[in-house]
């Protein structure tokens, strides 16, 4: 299990949703629900598209590229033409900072494009 | 930045054109109205060039609304942003050229191509494509391929006009003092206006000048031409506009508005008597508001053309763009306008009294319709195209003593509205750029 840094809870406003860039597990989104931390892949798992650059509507995720949508807390897909989950990694806060918890790479779960 | 539109080369102008036009003598050539050459000219020194009405803001209201229209021939997707600004755009995919919204109007996230799948977000940024990865692998950069924005769009009092050209005159300079006279149906009320339903399209096998031209300032057609429909209407004939006493006609830039002072003759024959007195009821705020002028003319006999395709009837209230689709053959979109402010059942009865009056089964429109169709096949015929039309009635009236905004001429019975109109469009033809058009205005550009 590693402990990934994301980012700082002033650095990410409520309803926002940042993504973190990370070569070995895959980039994360992370997101700020009215004060509440989630992370999920950023990939979404339909094509190629960064979630982050996506708009969050109540719990959801919007894709950018085709509109699927994804449940955050859950990583359900709810939304055509996204079908399949999405990853999502527990969440820890310390302090000021943001931390996703990430089972060591499980190449089946990284979403490809 | 890279998605602003190229601009269409502008080809010289016709040879003979002067022979087609010569309004001081008062004549125009048949041929306008079915020339082939003609109509590509105006397609591109007009409709590639002048400011075109494209929506009504209240049709878009919220982020990621649209409405679907054209100008002139080409398609463009009409988008409120999430800034609260309006983009306007081909609706071309810059891929293979596919059309990319196919309904006149709904609220979206974006717009997806069915070809190839390219996706691009209401700001008309490309944002993926199907199989993005091999676009990536090839050095694309998404960046320079998003939709097509046309040059400049900008609204005024509700209407969202846009235009193709870079170098077009700003939208208020290009409306002038007609705004003085637009605000007696635009704005006579706190709050403004709205289209009451959507759009109604219909086509006409007739050139798209003689419906605009009609609206510019022919008055006179309508005691005549609708005489049995107004009968219909009101039980009675069209009011015999030469016995007012005061009425003008007048005209800016080639736009035009004729009008009496009655009040209410136009908005009479809707057959809706809850209409008229909606209007004597709101005549002393409008009067307050707008002063006692402009209060006579919220609904009076009365109709008006923006240059070159944008026009309206204050009192009906249908708004129209009578949408070029080669020399003899439009398409027309109309909606109906009604204050916002107005009570629901009023809005509802004036959609009611346009659609019986003006659209495609309204007993007026039937009318126009017919003799619009003739005036253009005649002017098919070889030898008939080439005879000259008579267009001479109120010479020499022009206001020089007046007070009024714009070119003024005395009565609404004249033909001042539509030399002005064809001598713009003249103008337009037989320019490289706007820089060439000559400014024909006499009258007062501010209002006092």
């Amino acid at each position: 299990m590693d402990k990934v840094f994301l980012c700082k809870v002033s650095d990410l406003a409520e309803n926002e949703v940042k993504k973190i860039d990370n070569s070995e597990h895959g980039d994360i989104a992370v997101y700020n629900l009215g004060g509440q931390y989630y992370a999920t892949a950023d990939l979404c798992t339909h094509a190629t598209a960064s979630l982050a650059e996506g708009d969050v509507e109540d719990d959801l995720i919007v894709c950018p590229v085709h509109w699927g949508q994804f449940h955050i807390p859950t990583g359900k897909a709810m939304g055509f033409p996204c079908e399949i989950d999405l990853r999502t990694y527990p969440v820890e806060v310390e302090g000021d900072e943001i931390y996703a918890l990430v089972e060591a790479a499980d190449a089946a779960l990284i979403a490809k494009g | 930045m890279s998605n602003i539109i190229k601009t269409v080369d502008v080809t010289d102008s016709l040879e003979n054109l002067s022979e087609f036009c010569d309004i001081e003598n008062g004549r125009i050539s048949g041929k306008i109205f079915s020339d082939k050459a003609i109509y590509e000219q105006e397609l591109e020194k007009i409709f590639a060039r002048c400011w075109l009405f494209v929506a009504h803001e209240s049709q878009i209201p919220k982020t990621g609304d649209y409405i679907t229209t054209t100008m002139g021939e080409d398609e463009v997707i009409v988008v409120r942003q999430k800034d609260g600004g309006i983009k306007v755009f081909l609706n071309a995919c810059p891929h293979r050229g596919n059309k990319v919204c196919f309904a006149e109007s709904g609220s979206t996230r974006g717009f997806i191509c069915n070809y190839h799948g390219w996706s691009f977000n209401t700001a008309g940024n490309l944002v993926g494509q199907h199989e993005s990865g091999i676009y990536e692998a090839s050095d694309f950069d998404k960046s320079k391929w998003g939709l097509k924005e046309v040059a400049q769009v900008d609204s005024w009092k509700g209407l969202v006009f846009a235009t193709f050209d870079p170098e077009a005159p700003t939208l208020k300079e290009y409306l002038g003092p007609m705004t003085w006279y637009l605000d007696a149906l635009f704005d006579n009320q706190e709050g403004g206006t709205e289209f009451a339903g959507g759009c109604i399209r219909s086509t006409y096998e007739c050139n798209w000048k003689i419906a605009a031209e009609n609206f510019v300032g022919d008055i006179l057609h309508a005691g005549w031409t609708h005489d049995s429909a107004a009968r219909a209407m009101l039980g009675g004939a069209v009011a015999k506009v030469s016995d007012f006493e005061e009425s003008y006609s007048v005209n800016w830039n080639g736009h035009g508005y004729e009008f009496a002072l009655d009040t209410v003759g136009n908005v009479a024959v809707l057959g809706e008597s809850a209409l008229n007195k909606y209007v004597h009821t709101i005549k002393p705020s409008v009067a307050e508001r707008l002063g006692e002028f402009r209060s006579n003319m919220v609904a009076s006999v009365s109709s008006c053309t923006i240059f070159p395709n944008f026009s309206f009837l204050a009192g009906q209230n249908t708004i129209r763009v009578w949408q070029p689709r080669g020399p003899n053959k439009i398409e027309l979109f109309s909606w109906v306008l009604v204050n916002k402010s107005a009570p629901d059942d009023i809005k509802e009865k004036w959609r009611k009294g346009a659609m019986m009056t003006f659209s495609p089964t309204g007993v007026f429109e039937m009318d126009d319709g017919e003799n619009w169709e003739y005036c253009t096949k005649t002017s098919k015929g070889k030898v008939t195209g080439a005879q000259d039309l008579y267009i001479g009635l109120g010479m020499n009236t022009l206001e020089r003593q007046t007070d009024l905004p714009g070119n003024v001429y005395k009565g609404q019975l004249n033909e001042a509205n539509a030399r002005a109109y064809y001598q713009h469009w003249y103008d337009h033809l037989n320019a490289k750029s706007w820089s060439e058009i000559p400014d024909r205005n006499v009258g007062k550009a501010e209002v006092e």
